[in-house]
């Protein structure tokens, strides 16, 4: 009995002393650190990417490219931006950025005078040089160093052909564009313009809506009840895209219809899946980032070259529904 | 400072230094855990001061233009000094998650006091429009700040989560190593309690036990306690007292066994003596009597009547002399001699009595009436009732360091219990013997005498006769 007694006692102060030794290690020597502080030295080339568009598949490869190519390159960047368009916290953004005095900003052009004003007088006041990436904004309206991104004109010129094809040379066609004089929209427009002009037997109605889906829907419910004939749609802005499917899916099928749109909605990629899109215009966003960080790259460090002022465009393909199914 | 004290000592101190350690670890914890939070808590303070003072300097330089006198002027300046200092202090706070969010922070405040300075300077010239377009912009930037030290904070906040999650893991961590530790202290100071106490209290328990044995008399238990302080020293006197006492007892009981046995020789010394007494009765006439009958004998030419009648007076007169003292064996035998003359003449044929002695051991010191018994025994036994007689063997032998005397006959032999008796000295009868003297009484002297058991041995068988031998030892002992 004794010996039971005292072997219970022995193991129970065993256990003990091995559990409280473990709690004391684990207490004693916490895995979690500190951050450590870096070395006081200054950051150079801090380049920021601004964009209205932070939630879309297109704007976050545009990123990707640029963050991998500033990594390659040695640059810190950062992206900032909006979401879904909102263009006052966008224009805020590049203000802040001035004031931090970045050395660069890549940033998706706008093409309204707050725009302008910050980029054309604020950002060449402070000497920080910008480059519009995706959507440009004229040289001579923002003083940009360059433009990266897709050739709009040519993308309006693919859609239209492809159109033609998929309907014929007559017909009655609604272009929708927004109430914002986008200069990447209406590159595309006179790119569509220029293809369709040939073709006296197709009729082009240019609709503009502001991106708001109620305005969009609304703008397309309109557009149905005086042209009820039309063929076809081309979403100018990406946007719009499923506010015109979402109206003629509520009133007859939407096979129906040829539907062109753009790569930079996620919605649109959707519907091109769907089959309800005819075609879209693909780009290469990632190529973008990747190109816009390596040239702010080379204009920092050799700022004497001058980049080529018409841009630097990126490959365009056209996606067709029946590819991508 | 002995065994007690020190293990009294050793307990306190253990416990002292448990104590003492779990302290130091508590404290230590402690101060780690504040000056974790402090650093933490002070980067948040620091970074909020700073935003603030920025804010301040803004309201300050709207004073400053609507009201341009020197004092707020000065109000500015202080600020702007201020904001250095914090600014380098923020900048301590820098790391790998931080520093670009921190460097446009700090560019931020940079064209904040860049835009103060110039409005300021435009506000000293006639054109102080431009100078509220300035103070605008400072706003702007101004909130651009609030802004900013918002997202700095929020990345804090990311960067600080695992350390934060850590800090409230080790709480828990100490929380349960403190109710281990607690248990585990518990148990071990019980057990240390319970061994210190055994340690104390058994030596003691040992030695009440073996008081309470001593005082009922048992010295014979020996006293051990195996401990190493005042105790087991206590335990070791108690022991040698003990020794002591049982080594008393015995030398008494040695003594008193003694003095016993001198009583007893005594006493039947005095029984012979009283006997002799009794048999004593006019001896000098018995003697002349017999005298008289020897030469009335001889005269009338009874020349063996006369030489047994002599034979019996000098038997006579040896037995009430001699028998208190010490006599030589050869005095012995010629009084046995004179005896079988007389035993010789009554039994005639029947009695055959042979004699073989070594001369050189007849000088031997013996009690006197020894032998003589011992063969009246004999004769008593193995002639007297047997109408063919019997053989009687006397033989006095060298033993080495002592001399055998045998006395043997062919008669019908003893009984084990008759020899036993004799031995044990428990029987005396004394019917029939000449000098009135048993063989118990014989074996009884010899012992005294020889001052050993073993002095006489009897070796009987039924009808085979009866071996007497006693054994007298040359040098007295």
């Amino acid at each position: 009995m004794r010996k039971i007694i005292t072997f219970v006692t022995v193991i129970i102060s065993i256990i003990l002393f091995y559990f409280t030794i473990n709690s004391a290690v684990d207490v004693f020597y916490a895995d979690w650190q500190i951050p450590e502080t870096t070395a006081d030295h200054s950051i150079h080339n801090r380049i920021v990417l601004i964009t209205r568009e932070l939630d879309t598949p297109f704007w976050e490869k545009v990123s990707e490219g640029a963050k991998d190519q500033a990594r390659n390159e040695g640059a810190r960047l950062e992206v900032w931006g909006s979401y879904a368009g909102n263009q006052e916290d966008f224009l805020k953004q590049i203000d802040i950025a001035i004031y931090a005095k970045v050395d660069g900003i890549i940033v998706q052009g706008l093409g309204t005078d707050e725009f302008k004003e910050l980029t054309k007088v604020k950002a060449a006041s402070h000497g920080i040089p910008i480059i519009t990436v995706a959507n440009d904004v004229p040289m001579e309206e923002s003083l940009r160093k360059t433009y990266v991104g897709s050739d709009h004109y040519l993308a309006g010129e693919l859609i239209a052909n492809q159109l033609i094809k998929d309907m014929g040379t007559a017909g009655q066609v609604i272009i929708m564009k927004d109430s914002k004089e986008q200069y990447y929209q209406k590159q595309r427009l006179s790119g569509i313009q220029d293809v369709l002009v040939n073709y006296p037997n197709i009729e082009f109605i240019v609709a503009e809506s502001s991106e708001s889906r109620e305005d969009g829907v609304g703008t397309t419910k309109d557009l149905l009840n005086r042209h009820p004939n039309v063929n076809a749609f081309i979403a100018v802005n990406a946007t719009f895209a499923s506010h015109i499917v979402e109206e003629i899916s509520r009133r007859t099928k939407v096979e129906n219809y040829h539907i062109y749109s753009f790569d930079e909605d996620s919605a649109s990629c959707l519907l091109l899946k769907q089959g309800t899109l005819d075609a879209m215009v693909e780009q290469s966003p990632k190529r973008m980032g990747e190109r816009s960080v390596s040239l702010m790259m080379k204009w920092l460090k050799d700022g004497t070259e001058p980049l080529e002022l018409d841009g630097y465009h990126t490959d365009i393909e056209l996606v067709k529904a029946a590819d991508v199914q | 400072m002995n065994s007690l004290q020190k293990k009294i000592w050793v307990l306190a101190i253990v416990v002292l230094l448990i104590m003492t350690v779990i302290w130091v670890s508590l404290t230590y914890y402690n101060q780690k855990m504040q000056d974790q939070y402090n650093y933490v808590l002070e980067r948040y303070l620091t970074l909020n001061e700073l935003t603030s003072t920025s804010q301040n300097m803004i309201t300050e330089l709207n004073n400053y233009l609507v009201t341009p006198t020197s004092d707020h002027l000065e109000l500015i300046n202080t600020s702007k000094k201020k904001i250095e200092i914090l600014k380098y202090d923020v900048m301590g706070h820098r790391n790998e998650a931080n520093e670009l969010a921190l460097a446009n922070y700090m560019n931020l405040i940079d064209s904040l006091v860049e835009a103060t300075d110039r409005s300021v300077r435009l506000h000293e010239e006639p054109s102080s429009e431009s100078s509220m377009i300035i103070l605008k912009e400072a706003t702007h930037i101004s909130n651009y700040i609030s802004e900013m030290t918002l997202t700095l904070i929020d990345l804090e906040l990311k960067t600080f989560d695992p350390f934060y999650r850590g800090i409230i893991t080790q709480s828990e961590g100490v929380k349960k190593l403190g109710f281990l530790v607690l248990s585990l202290i518990i148990i071990l100071l019980l057990l240390f309690t319970y061994w210190f106490s055994i340690r104390i209290t058994k030596p003691v328990k040992k030695l009440t036990e073996a008081a309470s044995y001593l005082s009922k008399g048992r010295f014979d238990v020996k006293i051990e306690v195996d401990s190493r302080d005042e105790i087991a020293f206590l335990a070791q006197m108690f022991e040698q007292m003990r020794v002591n006492i049982n080594n008393l007892i015995s030398e008494i009981r040695q003594k008193a066994k003694l003095e016993q046995e001198l009583q007893q020789s005594k006493l039947l010394l005095k029984e012979s003596q009283l006997q002799r007494l009794q048999s004593q009765i006019n001896p000098h006439f018995l003697f002349n009597t017999l005298n008289t009958l020897s030469k009335k004998a001889y005269m009338e030419g009874s020349e063996e009547t006369s030489d047994l009648i002599t034979s019996v007076a000098d038997l006579l007169r040896y037995n009430l002399k001699h028998l208190d003292k010490n006599m030589t064996l050869i005095d012995e035998v010629n009084v046995l001699r004179d005896y079988m003359e007389i035993q010789k003449a009554r039994f005639t044929d029947r009695l055959n009595f042979y004699v073989e002695m070594e001369e050189t051991c007849l000088q031997v010191e013996i009690p006197g009436l020894t032998i003589q018994p011992i063969v009246e025994n004999a004769v008593m036994y193995a002639v007297e009732p047997f109408e063919q007689g019997g053989v009687i063997w006397f033989r006095v032998k060298d033993g080495g360091d002592r001399v055998i005397i045998e006395v043997e006959d062919d008669g019908p032999g003893m009984s084990d219990e008759t020899i036993t008796q004799i031995m044990e000295e428990r029987r005396d009868s004394q019917k029939g013997q000449t000098s009135g003297i048993g063989l118990s009484n014989v074996v009884k002297r010899l012992r005294l005498f020889n001052g050993c058991e073993t002095v006489m041995e009897i070796e009987s068988k039924v009808e085979g006769g009866t071996k007497v031998t006693i054994y007298l030892f040359k040098e007295r002992r």
